[in-house]
């Protein structure tokens, strides 16, 4: 894959240009987000995903953010993972504002755990969702729907892990139970929640996501 | 603030100059009284001064009044009012040194240009009462030398007509000399009751015209409480202004802490966690090796755990990047216990200062912390509104309650930060019902 990098720590963009070298990805490295906006011009080659820091120079608030959101707005079939030092619901919400597909959000902690990140990095560049536990935790916190009370406790899981773009089997997987335990849980929350049942998994984790985040649905995309 | 109490006023003039009218012993031994022969000391010195102040001032005032019609007139009657003033000081040295009582010289008023400082001599009130001082106390004094003269004459005579008649062996005086001696002890006290009534006479003369007028002294009385209390306005003013910038400072600090870690520490144990993930992953051909880097990589991920908390608990950026609203989301999402979040009005929070929504914010991690450790509560509900001019928190819980803001706990810590910025601390926690901590910080602090 041809993956880009924005991350203003040398140590850390370093670390990584050579981990993902080492599984045969080609990387290119930048420090700042409006290196990366430049490289990334309307006329620049896309590539394969993404990567990149939220706290960056000049400001150091969220610069990456920003630049993520500009270049998905520019290339809307840019993958994109964005690293943070820490994951905030607003955040989220101003990433997932449009679209779920091929966006990712996780803690920059994660990047430590190799296998977990490269896991969450295929999973961005194939055109799925990666959102952090922690953001899901913030946006369960804030939920104010009626219907989730209902749910019990095992449910509550099992919509955590969905809100964080896990497929039935990842899901299964996480929670050691079978497949058909997971597509009978997932059943049950969407007929409590009355949800639509939804065909694939980003537009599984859109609808859940717009549930609990109680935000008008104005149009949704195929 | 305490004045000190000047050597003798007003209310001491009885006790000091005319005992005998403050309690019966001292009116039974009225004749051998100090006060008593220092008030004979008094009308003796005190004729002489006055008769001469008097006769100078009348000569004066005659001159200058017949001297009217020529220009000449009016200095002179300027400069004899003026010398009433030094004679006032004379007199106020006098009283002070004969009665021990200390009267406090009048301020006179001042005004720059001749005819302008003239006229202020002649229209200054306390210089004209001057010099009805000198007309009263010099006609009392003269009234109480003859009084007294007499008095004491009668005592004295008949103290001694007896035994001079015993002696030289006189019959048939006009009066029994039995009679006479306490006829003249009666006489010799009436002299002394006099002597003290003329002392507090011309002393409480003394009070209204020699010093300053009881609406002179209330004036200066209001102008020295109103320069306290500008004082203490001032002061005021400044110490909320060096303690709400102590508090910015101390956020302030919090914030590059957080910094420093963010761009230093932190990056760099992420740093390691790749490169010690990225070993082990290559190491699997070794398993003693792999093992090693298996601990060493989970300890990596453990301390960046460890570390994100401390980074949090010393200033969340979120708090800095996103404001209050985004920062309760997460700390709401990190309690292990339930948390409702209500934020009402989202953007109205930005309306609070940075200090504002830092302290309420660090008020409901601690609330937080709290209702899981100590209250084993089952719910909470996080509220933050901004009423009028006041960012408004309250953290409820339904566990069992009984928590007491204890001198060096952490509720303790956050009234103090919250008293800093003129916020309310209210803490409800009735034992077994739950906790309810109301805080309210004005947005402007």
């Amino acid at each position: 894959m041809r993956i880009v990098i924005a991350e203003d720590s040398v140590l850390l963009l370093d670390g990584l240009t050579r981990l993902l070298a080492a599984e045969g990805h080609d990387v290119t490295g930048y420090t700042t987000a409006d290196e990366v906006v430049a490289a990334l011009g309307p006329s620049a080659a896309v590539p394969d995903i993404l990567v990149t820091d939220v706290r960056m120079p000049p400001s150091h608030t969220d610069e990456g953010l920003r630049a993520a959101v500009h270049l998905r707005s520019l290339h809307p079939r840019l993958p994109v993972l964005v690293l943070s030092q820490y994951v905030e619901q607003r955040y989220a919400r101003e990433l997932f504002a449009s679209d779920v597909r091929g966006l990712g959000y996780v803690l920059k902690d994660r990047v430590a755990d190799v296998d977990e990140f490269l896991d969450a990095l295929g999973r961005v560049a194939g055109g799925g969702t990666v959102i952090d536990p922690e953001v899901v935790a913030q946006i369960l916190a804030r939920a104010r729907r009626s219907g989730l009370e209902t749910l019990t406790p095992r449910e509550r899981d099992v919509l955590g892990l969905m809100a964080e773009g896990r497929s039935n089997a990842a899901i299964a997987d996480r929670l050691v139970v079978g497949l058909p335990a997971v597509e009978k849980h997932v059943t049950s929350i969407f007929t409590k929640l009355d949800l639509p049942q939804a065909a694939d998994d980003h537009r599984r984790v859109l609808a859940v996501l717009r549930w609990l985040e109680h935000e008008p649905t104005n149009g949704e995309r195929p | 603030m305490t004045s000190p109490t000047p050597p003798s006023s007003a209310s001491d003039d009885i006790r000091v100059v005319a005992p005998a009218f403050a309690d019966l012993r001292a009116l039974a031994a009225a004749p051998v009284s100090v006060a008593t022969w220092r008030g004979i000391s008094q009308i003796v010195v005190g004729s002489f001064v006055l008769l001469v102040a008097a006769i100078a001032f009348t000569v004066a005032l005659s001159l200058s009044l017949s001297l009217l019609v020529l220009f000449v007139g009016i200095p002179m009657l300027v400069a004899t009012l003026w010398a009433c003033r030094p004679f006032a000081a004379v007199e106020r040295a006098r009283l002070h040194a004969q009665l021990d009582v200390t009267i406090p010289a009048p301020t006179y008023p001042r005004r720059d240009g001749v005819w302008a400082s003239w006229w202020a001599v002649l229209s200054d009130g306390r210089t004209w009462a001057h010099v009805a001082y000198l007309v009263v106390a010099g006609l009392l004094l003269t009234a109480q030398g003859i009084a007294v003269t007499f008095a004491a004459g009668f005592a004295l005579g008949g103290l001694v007509y007896p035994v001079v008649a015993l002696a030289a062996g006189l019959t048939g005086p006009p009066i029994p000399l039995v009679l006479m001696v306490p006829a003249a002890l009666l006489c010799a006290w009436v002299a002394a009751i006099t002597v003290q009534a003329g002392s507090l006479a011309i002393v409480r003369l003394g009070r209204s015209l020699l010093g300053s007028s009881p609406r002179a002294e209330a004036v200066e009385l209001a102008r020295q409480a109103q320069a306290r209390a500008a004082q203490a306005e001032g002061r005021a003013v400044q110490l909320t202004e060096t303690r709400t910038a102590a508090v910015g400072a101390a956020d302030e600090e919090r914030r590059r802490i957080e910094r420093d870690l963010h761009d230093g520490a932190q990056q760099r144990l992420v740093a390691l966690g790749v490169e010690l993930g990225s070993a082990r992953r290559k190491a699997s051909s070794d398993p003693e090796a792999a093992a090693a880097l298996e601990h060493a990589h989970r300890e990596v991920k453990e301390t960046l755990a460890e570390l994100r908390d401390l980074v949090r608990g010393i200033h969340p950026a979120v708090l800095t990047d996103r404001g209050l609203d985004a920062a309760l989301s997460a700390l709401a999402a990190r309690s292990p216990v339930p948390v409702r979040v209500d934020v009402p009005e989202p953007p109205s929070l930005s309306r609070a200062s940075t200090a504002a929504q830092a302290a309420a914010y660090f008020v409901a991690a601690e609330a937080l912390t709290n209702a899981a450790k100590h209250a084993q509560a089952q719910a909470v509900t996080v509220t933050a509104t901004v009423a009028g001019e006041n960012l408004r928190l309250v953290v409820a819980d339904d566990g069992r309650g009984g928590a007491r803001a204890t001198p060096g706990s952490g509720l303790d810590g956050l009234r103090s930060r919250v008293a800093a910025l003129d916020g309310t601390f209210d803490l409800d926690s009735p034992a077994g019902a739950g906790t309810r901590l109301t805080v309210e910080v004005p947005c402007a602090s």
